[in-house]
């Protein structure tokens, strides 16, 4: 797993590639805290590269996600490879997340 | 045609580390029995789902234990059957999560089995002789 920050406008992009699972959930949970909490309340995951999640995973998107809830911020997902849509959907996780198909779109939605 | 199943089967300790393995082994399996990625995908996560919860939730002392995981493979399905000696325990009378929550009020965690549930077409759990048998199917 690999987690990437930069800056594009308004938002924080999060890219992250392999897998996230059991062994290294912790690993990621850390990672993308210590974005929110660096006070950055305009949030974009970039999927493209994420090429496994379990529930583990899922658990950490859903933190993520009340606490930006909590803190009037936005946060978005972007590019999710077919597979981990399938989770989404079946978790019921696609309709308590805005997800959206590139970088692009997710940028330039309000 | 040959219409024996195909038998695979790998031996975990309870450590969290060993799913890595699991994943290797999957990844494998897939290649041998020529299984699509998504399948593979979807297989190797109902076993960490399962085994997580039996690693991190199923053994009430500190020692080693083996668990032991069996795949095969007929012509329309693919067999799971994952066997420990923890605690007793039938994953299939878990409730599901309720799906309709909105994110302030979904739970966090507890997905696990439920995905199981989801990707599977069945599953069953049998205790015999002090072990945990769950058995899991998909069609193919």
């Amino acid at each position: 797993m690999n987690v990437n920050v930069v800056k594009s406008g308004d938002y924080s992009i999060i890219s992250v590639e392999g897998r996230v699972d059991t062994t290294n959930a912790g690993e990621f949970e850390k990672a993308v805290m210590e974005v929110v909490n660096s006070g950055i309340n305009m949030i974009i995951f970039n999927c493209s590269g994420l090429n496994y999640i379990s529930s583990s995973g899922l658990r950490v998107f859903l933190i993520v996600q009340k606490r930006m809830m909590a803190n009037k911020g936005q946060l978005k997902l972007c590019s999710l490879q077919p597979g981990i849509t399938e989770i989404f959907d079946i978790s019921g996780f696609s309709s308590i997340f805005s997800i959206f198909p590139d970088q692009d779109s997710a940028e330039k939605a309000g | 045609m040959d219409n024996t199943p195909d038998d695979k089967i790998l031996l975990v300790n309870n450590k969290i580390d060993e799913l890595t393995r699991v994943a290797r082994f999957l990844e494998e399996l897939g290649e041998k029995w020529n299984l699509p990625d998504p399948l593979v995908f979807n297989l190797n996560l109902v076993m960490e789902e399962a085994l997580a919860n039996t690693i991190l939730y199923g053994f009430s002392d500190d020692r080693n234990h083996t668990i032991e995981i069996q795949c095969s493979k007929s012509k329309s399905l693919i067999s799971i059957t994952i066997k420990d000696d923890g605690i007793e325990y039938d994953p299939t009378q878990k409730k599901d999560p309720d799906m309709s929550l909105p994110a302030g009020e979904r739970p966090i965690g507890g997905l696990g089995i439920f995905l199981i549930k989801k990707i599977m077409d069945s599953v069953h759990y049998k205790r015999i002789d002090n072990i945990n048998n769950l058995i899991l199917t998909k069609n193919i």
